[in-house]
């Protein structure tokens, strides 16, 4: 290490190109001075996650002090009564949430009309004087889809999309990204004729879990790895997104959706461009999305005729759950009586690249399922020749490295080891890291983490247009094909693993799911 | 010569639990070295046969309270930061021996979906000569291939001492270096001796890492930060130490003059800086609410614009300094420059 050297900031003291002051304090990523719009600020979502998001960065530290946030709703409520509901979101909060609740204010009104966001406009130019918050603006969507458009076209009529001069303008959404790739598209449009790609941050708040991001550095950052990750030593991948809650009280929203639009298009897609990408050039936004876009592109299509070999849709019966008995699908409240919407999906894909060709990936996703699990798990293949008897070995399976996503987040590397004894008898062990055991830290939560992002600017936990629409091209056909009674709904009971042709479709090629 | 192994029923949640624990008096280093695993083989039952460690710490104490309350530190950050802990009593004057007491601790994961953190901590006396040949006697113990933090609580470690050159990363304190005897001048060129040989972290600069914060983020805004080229004068209030080691950072990083900043003696740390740019004059102070428990910043203008930030009061305890410290063990130039100013400002 080098001696204390004398400091050469000279010119910047002259220039004040940079704030002096937080020289060796840049490890931690701080949002800038700015307002949080958020549209939807009286519903659930904003209650429930955004703003005890928000008074977690506060007591964090990584909010600035010329910060202020501003709920725009139909609900007629006062400053004053949004004040309230801010202070209600989090009973227990430090000192700093009420210099927050003090610089926020409501906006009651109509997203399409225009006395909103003239209102609006008046309210963030009067922030910005009193505050101090620099024309930095992050519109937050927060209600439901439909409206996504019009918010942004009646922001940009009043010129809000336009960032002022020194400052930024942002969009957050929320998946979902349309019903499929056509109204995926038009969306996009509508936003892009607005908004800037740029300035658009669409949300999977998958992305924003630690462990997800451990993806990359369990692969990017070990050199053991990533020489292995490939079809000359994998036989096959598989992806488990597995919960044990059925739809809840979203019954009348997931008869519209169903697993491939709820989970598949989007999270499973998430996790599996992650697993699938190519080394990026650099840990930055464009390098990582410009990989996992490149993995997804090189996921092969399904043509309409393979579909029903490649693919199972299933929907659960009662059944038992973690010792409770719950009721079918159809008996679930808000769900039609003939229902034909599918809470598990079982799909068999195959990827046309130097890394994986011919190594397949098998994606399963459902509701109900006996233990709630997201993993990824490489299953390396066979030995190429087995030295022991057959009989010294029967315990022995293939090498398999399972990526845990949620919950218990770590890795688990199976491999055999000789059972002690004179007898020489191989049998599998785990490895077994786990993520809890090496750091006590609770990792922030998701909506945190995607918050403080996207009001610093940095895009890179962020899903891109072309990612979008990638993985709506992946599903379309099975949508298509579903759609068109193409292909049977099976039943399977709740609290098992799926039904018995999502276990076919493996074992048509002498393969078996494992048991997280 | 008692050697006794003995496996402890589970205490209240919450607090770390010993789970195995071995004592040897008059004992050779091979059989502490023997017992370590010892212990991990005897719980392995209760999930403790494998181990995941981040690093060892070593910790030198003298006896003192302060010594003591800095080895229930140790144990402390070992929940969160899994870690082979090694306490040294040197003890020149008593009968050549090492007394050794090993432990295996278990700390619960903060939710059920966790698993416990087991971590070692081995205490050990040494008596006679070989009190004064620490790293010979430490060197067995350090686990391969992972960073060795090395803490001398109560003392300016003298860059000289072979145990430090099995440091990646030294821990000292400069909270308590003006308790010590000698100068404060002296002891600041000390610690920057020590921190030309590896990286160093400071205690105290890390507590003071909120102020810090705080008085930075004032300067966010782009209407604020033209101010950092105008400050006429910058009081830092506090204790010895930490308002030598900020006063020293206002000084580096703003090119400040001696006149241009007063230091004064007080209970608790307070900055402001009164500054002045294109005839506007800027205040802009971090101070602490001793009602509410919370630091205050704070920036106001004599054209009438303010904004202020509140936040909880940072927790001070040793603990969680200790466990901030050892989440970076790297060489901090701001520090450096920071501990050579507030050399010069103690001269």
């Amino acid at each position: 290490m080098s001696a204390p050297v004398p400091s050469d900031h000279d010119d910047a003291v002259a220039g004040l190109a940079t704030n002096l002051l937080a020289e060796g304090l840049e490890t931690v990523r701080r949002a800038p001075p700015g307002v949080l719009v958020v549209f939807g600020a009286s519903g659930d979502l904003t209650h429930r996650k955004l703003l005890p998001a928000l008074e977690s960065l506060s007591r964090r530290r990584l909010l600035p002090a010329a910060f202020a946030m501003i709920g725009v709703a139909r609900t007629e409520m006062s400053d004053d009564g949004f004040r309230d509901v801010m202070a209600s979101a989090v009973p227990d909060a430090g000192p700093g949430w009420a210099e927050i609740i003090k610089n926020s204010v409501y906006i009651t009104g109509e997203y399409a009309h225009p006395d909103t966001f003239d209102a609006l406009q008046r309210r963030l130019r009067e922030l910005d004087e009193s505050v101090g918050t620099g024309g930095n603006r992050t519109y937050y969507l927060a209600t439901v889809p439909d409206v996504f458009g019009e918010v942004a076209q009646a922001l940009g009529k009043v010129g809000l999309n336009q960032p002022t001069e020194g400052g930024t303008a942002r969009l957050v959404i929320e998946k979902p990204f349309g019903r499929d790739r056509e109204t995926a598209r038009q969306l996009d449009s509508t936003l892009h004729s607005v908004f800037d790609e740029d300035q658009i941050y669409r949300i999977d708040h998958y992305l924003g879990k630690e462990t997800v991001q451990n993806v990359l550095a369990l692969r990017f950052a070990n050199a053991i790895f990533e020489p292995l990750w490939n079809r000359n030593y994998i036989d096959h991948v598989q992806v488990t997104v597995a919960e044990t809650v059925g739809v809840e009280k979203r019954g009348s929203f997931y008869e519209k959706a169903g697993a491939l639009r709820d989970i598949v298009q989007n999270h499973v897609m998430q996790v599996l461009s992650l697993t699938l990408m190519e080394p990026p050039g650099s840990v930055d936004a464009e390098g990582i999305r410009g990989e996992k876009v490149k993995a997804l592109r090189s996921v092969v299509v399904p043509e309409h005729s393979a579909v029903p070999n490649i693919a199972v849709r299933a929907q659960y019966d009662s059944g038992w759950v973690e010792g409770n008995a719950v009721p079918g699908y159809r008996q679930e409240e808000g769900v039609s009586r003939d229902s034909e919407t599918e809470t598990y999906v079982a799909l068999k894909l195959a990827v046309d690249n130097w890394r994986w060709a011919g190594v397949p990936i098998y994606v399963r996703t459902g509701k109900r399922l006996p233990k709630r699990v997201t993993e990824v798990s490489l299953q390396f293949k066979e030995v190429p020749h087995l030295a022991f008897p057959k009989e010294a070995a029967r315990g022995l399976h293939p090498n398999a490295l399972v990526v845990r996503v949620q919950p218990d987040e770590g890795v688990t590397l199976r491999f055999g080891a000789k059972v002690p004894g004179q007898a020489f008898v191989v049998r599998d062990v785990l490895m077994d890291f786990s993520y809890g055991a090496a750091f006590l830290e609770a990792p922030p939560d998701a909506y945190e983490r995607l918050l403080l992002d996207a009001m610093a600017g940095d895009p890179t936990l962020f899903i891109r247009s072309d990612e979008v629409d990638t993985a709506w091209g992946i599903v379309q056909p099975l949508l298509e094909v579903w759609a068109d009674g193409g292909a049977p709904l099976a039943g399977y009971g709740a609290g098992s693993w799926g039904p018995r042709p999502a276990d076919a479709l493996l074992e048509r090629d002498g393969r078996k799911w494992r048991t997280p | 010569m008692a050697d006794a192994l003995t496996t402890l029923a589970p205490s209240a949640p919450g607090e770390p639990t010993a789970v195995q624990t071995w004592t040897n008096e008059h004992s050779s280093l091979n059989e502490v070295l023997t017992a370590l695993p010892e212990l991990r083989r005897r719980a392995a039952g209760r999930e403790a046969g494998t181990r995941t460690a981040v690093m060892t710490v070593v910790m030198v104490s003298d006896g003192s309270d302060e010594a003591e309350a800095a080895a229930t530190s140790v144990r402390s950050i070992g929940a969160h930061h899994p870690c082979r802990a090694i306490i040294l009593r040197p003890d020149p004057d008593s009968t050549p021996a090492i007394d050794a007491k090993a432990c295996l601790w278990r700390a619960e994961p903060p939710s059920s979906a966790g698993h416990p953190v087991f971590f070692e901590e081995l205490h050990m006396r040494i008596g006679g000569q070989a009190a004064a040949h620490l790293a010979s006697i430490v060197g067995p113990f350090v686990l391969a291939d992972l960073p060795v933090v090395i803490w001398l609580p109560g003392q300016v470690p003298d860059p000289a001492d072979p145990l430090l050159r099995l440091a990646s990363t030294v821990v000292v304190d400069t909270r308590t270096v003006s308790d010590l005897p000698g100068s404060l001048g002296h002891s600041y060129r000390t610690l920057l001796e020590l921190a030309n040989h590896g990286p160093v972290v400071d205690l105290s600069w890390v507590r003071l890492q909120p102020w810090r914060e705080l008085l930075a983020g004032l300067f966010e805004p782009e209407h604020n930060r033209r101010f950092l080229s105008g400050v006429r004068l910058a009081t830092v209030e506090g204790k010895p130490g930490p308002r030598h080691i900020l006063g020293g950072w206002l000084m580096a990083q703003l090119d400040l003059r001696a006149r241009e900043l007063v230091l004064r003696d007080a209970k608790h740390v307070d900055i402001r800086l009164d500054t002045v740019s294109d005839g506007e004059e800027g205040t802009f102070q971090v101070s602490r609410d001793e009602g509410a428990r919370a630091v205050w910043a704070k920036a106001s203008f004599s054209s009438g614009l303010s904004h202020s930030q509140a936040l909880p009061l940072p927790n001070d305890s040793l603990t969680s300094a200790l466990a901030a410290a050892v989440s970076n063990l790297q060489a901090d130039r701001v520090w450096e420059h920071a501990l050579s100013s507030a050399a010069a400002l103690a001269a």
